[in-house]
């Protein structure tokens, strides 16, 4: 089995060899429309460059990591504590990347009276604690939460960071792309969700937040994001081994470089502050 | 022509046909056997995540605990030891929490006094419920293991929560999920066979040839419509018209799945039984008609009997399309693993939760095979309807002669 | 019992039996309708983003702009993959079946194990090639262990379509040809497949349909998101349309405007299948004729 993924590997390579620099991007669906424009302006500049991107999740990508299947892993969140020991287990160590930032925005029906929520009320909500919006100040309408996918990188950063590690309610609506959980708050009326923030459009509202019990109810933009003040943020990675440094370090080099930079914000995702 | 080589030619024609005869059966047995391995090896596993402990001081009196009241103390449902028997309340410790008792310095650059450090946090502090890697435990670990039990069939298929990713301990309960399939899918296929065989006799009985050419091929195309636009097209247009027909909070609901799928199986369960019915030949039907019977007796007690294993087929593909859809169901039903009550709540499908959890689960371990757990049980309501459906027209078959 | 004119009885009857073809024409054009209003969903949004460029350009500016190229080669190379590989042995299947094997036990089981495999989920299907194509195999994420897959997936479709047609070959044809003194295979390939031919053509329809759309079977044996170039080997990863579609629907920031890609593509994903169809139809004609000429 080996020997013929290697032959394989070893034809492609002396196909191309002296001119191409293969290289394989594997992960997060989160990271993956970013990380194919930066492949593509990318190679745009080095024409011998030629790089494969493909999604299927953290999880997947960290772990072909681990089989030597890809390059680079594309992370929507930190490398767990198992995937890093399995990792060392197998005399492999990581290299870690932080190539921009990504915002998420609590996103309700724009008929919703509901403004902003506290990270406590929140987590009632979620949870299951509050049913119904005039708990939070709202009408009497029953509340219907939609969520990622348990799979998505997304599900697991609300999770830890608004919820303080609480489960979601069994009850809790899951869709499996960002694109239906808006079509779906856009079109009734109790609901709430997450979503990065730039998918933000006119069929949702996103609401302020605050995480310092009420004092400061922060609204997602560009420029809070950017500033810190808004809380919920998150890093998105690339994971790669150190041994395979010298072939991708261009190529990240070049996604935290200003002209990368430029692409994020592009892409709807916040730059890394310098 | 040589007889001899002829006749081995003969034989070898026919040895290659058998052998592209049993490549179903073999591609059966392979994914039976592929599937199975990894799906019950699921059961007796441990209910903690695999390489991880939990342990508590050694003053400590609980002993064993529940995965569920687990999942109620991470929750914070269960504050006090309490409520398991105990005293005090329960301080929660996880390993990233280490960070908040040491120093980086005082755990060391690779974790190598990390061990000693775990053990001295669980044993200084008696109300504590520690959960860290077994490779981080101490060879003289001062605190207490405890056991959570292992994964049986009865919390398997009797549980009510499906939650694969809590931590420290998964909630594998797929009573909700199989509830849900079941639910989704027979709505489905009481919608979609009436219809399809309606449509199926009118076309190969009553239509005229005209209308017939145009229909067939314009429902054979629709059979390639890809399951994402369905999915679509259901969410954009069902969703609403159901949440507002019906007056309910949310229109993501499973009569939504059985709808979109009754539709997606149509083309199938009406090209194949239409296939069917027309080849009955012609001096059959000709012959009932001559006999005086109306076209009508004629189609039910002629034209359909002879076609029941060609309906039989449509039914089992149509139902095997039905079950199994993934991406449109995926984006219409809601996926709330919660035990439904009537065709009107949010569902979650089995084949819905393995497209969405496979690929982030970790290879190996016990989300990953508890997925392929649920592809046994797929598996085995597959073959349960297909024996049901044969058993049904086989039967049939019988008093006809 | 009272006794009732049979003139009334039969006018009765006809009454029923006419609202009764009334109703099933309804229900067959409501479907047709159904249908149709999906169908023309997907045209009405698709067709202002088909052009020449679209369908012979990379994709461009993160899938926001350019074509779908090397997604059409790839589902192309993936549906003539499969079908080179479920098509002959199922039809073969299908001839061993219906025309060597008498009705008994094994019989009975191939039968039986037919209808299992079309009863098994697509999802089921690329689980299964994981495991064994790409891992156990060592293929890896490549054109042969996706088309692989999705052979196994048609297989059933092929099989049962090809005894249907079979089976409505008159067996007179057959008591004829080996009255004459023909063997069985020559009784098989110069009489029954030629007038059972139309049909199975059905089967190649059918299935080439079913393949053309699935996401489930390829997304872990051969999908990738983004190719700089084309593939050049059957071990290489491909491009697909559907999964172009899932993917390009369900991820990206930018909605709004790789929304109108997504519908071109389902849009050429129908095309495909239209063409596919229209030639299947011709020769489905064509044999016929040739057959009533004989």
């Amino acid at each position: 089995m080996k020997t013929m993924k290697t032959k394989s590997i070893v034809i492609a390579l002396s196909l191309y060899a002296g001119v191409t620099v293969a290289q394989k991007l594997k992960g997060s669906d989160t990271v993956l429309p970013l990380a194919q424009k930066e492949a593509e302006s990318y190679m745009k500049a080095n024409k011998s460059a030629k790089i494969t991107v493909t999604g299927g999740g953290s999880g997947v990508g960290i772990s072909a990591l681990l089989d030597g299947t890809t390059d680079i892993a594309m992370s929507s969140r930190k490398i767990k504590m198992t995937e890093k020991i399995k990792l060392s287990d197998a005399g492999k160590s990581t290299k870690e990347t932080i190539i921009a930032q990504d915002a998420l925005a609590v996103v309700v029906n724009p008929a919703n009276k509901v403004t902003q929520l506290t990270r406590e009320q929140l987590e009632d909500i979620f949870t299951g604690k509050v049913k119904n919006w005039k708990e939070v100040g709202g009408d009497d309408l029953t509340i219907v939460v939609y969520s990622r996918e348990s799979s998505s990188g997304t599900y697991e950063f609300f999770k830890e960071h608004v919820m303080k590690n609480k489960n979601y309610a069994s009850s809790v609506l899951s869709m499996p792309a960002t694109g239906s959980i808006i079509q779906s708050i856009g079109q009734t009326k109790g609901a709430i969700g997450y979503v990065g923030f730039a998918y933000v459009e006119k069929e949702v509202r996103a609401l302020k937040v605050s995480f310092d019990k009420g004092k400061n109810f922060v609204a997602p933009s560009m420029v809070t994001a950017k500033g810190k003040s808004y809380p919920i943020i998150r890093p998105l990675y690339y994971y790669y081994l150190s041994s395979v440094e010298k072939n991708v370090k261009p190529f990240v080099d070049y996604c935290i470089s200003a002209e990368g930079q430029k692409i994020v914000e592009q892409v709807g995702y916040i730059p890394l502050s310098k | 022509m040589n007889p001899f080589f002829k006749k081995f030619s003969e034989k070898f024609i026919e040895g290659l046909l058998m052998i592209s005869g049993t490549v179903t059966s073999l591609t059966v047995v392979l994914i039976v056997f592929f599937l199975f391995k990894e799906g019950i090896s699921v059961f007796n596993k441990k209910a903690v995540e695999e390489g991880y402990v939990i342990a508590v001081n050694k003053s400590n009196k609980v002993n064993s605990i529940s995965p569920e009241d687990i999942k109620n103390i991470f929750d914070q449902k269960i504050t006090s030891w309490k409520d398991l028997g105990g005293k005090d309340s329960i301080i929660l410790f996880r390993l990233e929490d280490i960070s908040t008792y040491f120093t980086d310095e005082q755990i060391g650059e690779n974790f190598e006094r990390l061990p000693a450090c775990i053990s001295r946090v669980v044993d200084s502090i008696p109300q504590i419920f520690a959960f860290f890697p077994e490779k981080y435990m101490d060879k003289n670990f001062k605190g207490k293991e405890i056991e959570a039990g292992k994964i049986s069939f009865n919390t398997f298929f009797g549980g009510k929560e499906w939650f694969p990713t809590a931590q420290p301990a998964a909630q594998l309960g797929a009573k909700p999920l199989i509830l849900g399939t079941l639910w989704v899918s027979l709505g489905a296929i009481l919608l979609a066979l009436p219809l399809g065989l309606a449509a199926a006799i009118y076309m190969s009985e009553i239509a005229k040839d005209k209308v017939r050419r145009v229909m067939k091929p314009l429902i054979e195309l629709l059979a390639g419509i890809p399951s994402v636009v369905y999915g679509f097209f259901g969410l954009v247009v069902i969703v609403p018209a159901i949440q507002k027909l019906f007056n309910l909070p949310v229109g993501e609901t499973g009569l939504a799945g059985s709808i979109i799928l009754g539709i997606m199986a149509l083309p199938t369960i009406i090209t194949i039984s239409e296939d069917a019915m027309r080849n009955t030949p012609r001096s059959m039907k000709e012959a009932s008609l001559a006999l005086g019977a109306s076209k009508w007796q004629t189609i039910c007690r002629v034209v359909i009997p002879h076609s029941i294993s060609g309906i039989t087929a449509a039914a089992i593909l149509g139902i095997g399309r039905a079950i199994g859809e993934t991406m449109a169901v995926l984006m219409v039903t809601g996926n709330a693993a919660v035990i439904p009550h009537s065709i009107l709540e949010p569902m979650r499908t089995i084949p819905a939760t393995i497209a969405a959890e496979l690929g982030e689960a970790p290879n190996g371990g016990v989300h990953y095979k508890a997925l392929f757990a649920l592809g046994c049980i797929l598996f085995v309501m597959t073959l349960v309807i297909n024996l049901t459906v044969e058993f049904i027209t086989g039967s049939k078959k019988y008093k006809k002669h | 019992m009272k006794q009732v004119d049979e003139n009334k009885l039969a006018k009765s009857k006809k009454r029923k039996q006419s609202l009764a073809f009334f109703m099933f024409g309804f229900i067959g054009f409501v479907i047709v309708g159904i249908l149709l209003t999906v169908l023309s969903f997907i045209v009405f949004k698709g067709v202002s983003v088909i052009s020449w460029d679209f369908i012979t350009k990379m994709p461009e500016e993160g899938m926001t702009r350019g074509g779908i190229y090397p997604a059409i080669i790839g589902t192309l190379c993936l549906v003539g993959g499969s079908m080179i590989f479920a098509f002959p042995i199922g039809v073969m299947a299908a001839i061993y079946m219906n025309e060597y094997v008498r009705d008994g036990i094994i019989k009975k089981i191939i039968k039986q194990m037919t209808n299992n495999l079309s009863g098994i989920p697509s999802i089921v299907f690329g689980l299964f090639g994981m495991a064994l194509f790409v891992n156990k195999l060592g293929f890896g994420d490549s054109i042969l262990a996706g088309s692989l897959t999705l052979g196994l997936l048609a297989l059933p479709v092929v099989i049962r379509t090809t005894e249907e047609a079979l089976k409505g070959v008159d067996d007179t044809f057959r008591h004829a040809s080996l009255g004459l003194g023909a063997t069985k295979w020559q009784t098989t390939r110069r009489v029954v497949l030629p007038i059972a031919f139309p049909n199975i053509i059905t089967g190649l329809i059918l299935s080439v349909g079913r393949v053309s759309g699935e996401t489930a079977p390829i997304l872990f044996t051969v999908a990738a998101y983004f190719l700089p170039k084309l593939p050049t080997s059957i071990f290489d990863q491909a491009m697909a349309l559907p999964y172009h579609l899932y993917v390009i629907s369900t991820s990206g920031t930018n909605i709004e405007e790789s929304r109108p890609i997504a519908y071109g593509t389902a849009l050429v994903l129908i095309i495909i299948v239209l063409l596919t169809n229209i030639l299947a139809n011709f020769l489905r004609k064509y044999f016929g004729k040739k057959v009533k000429m004989n």
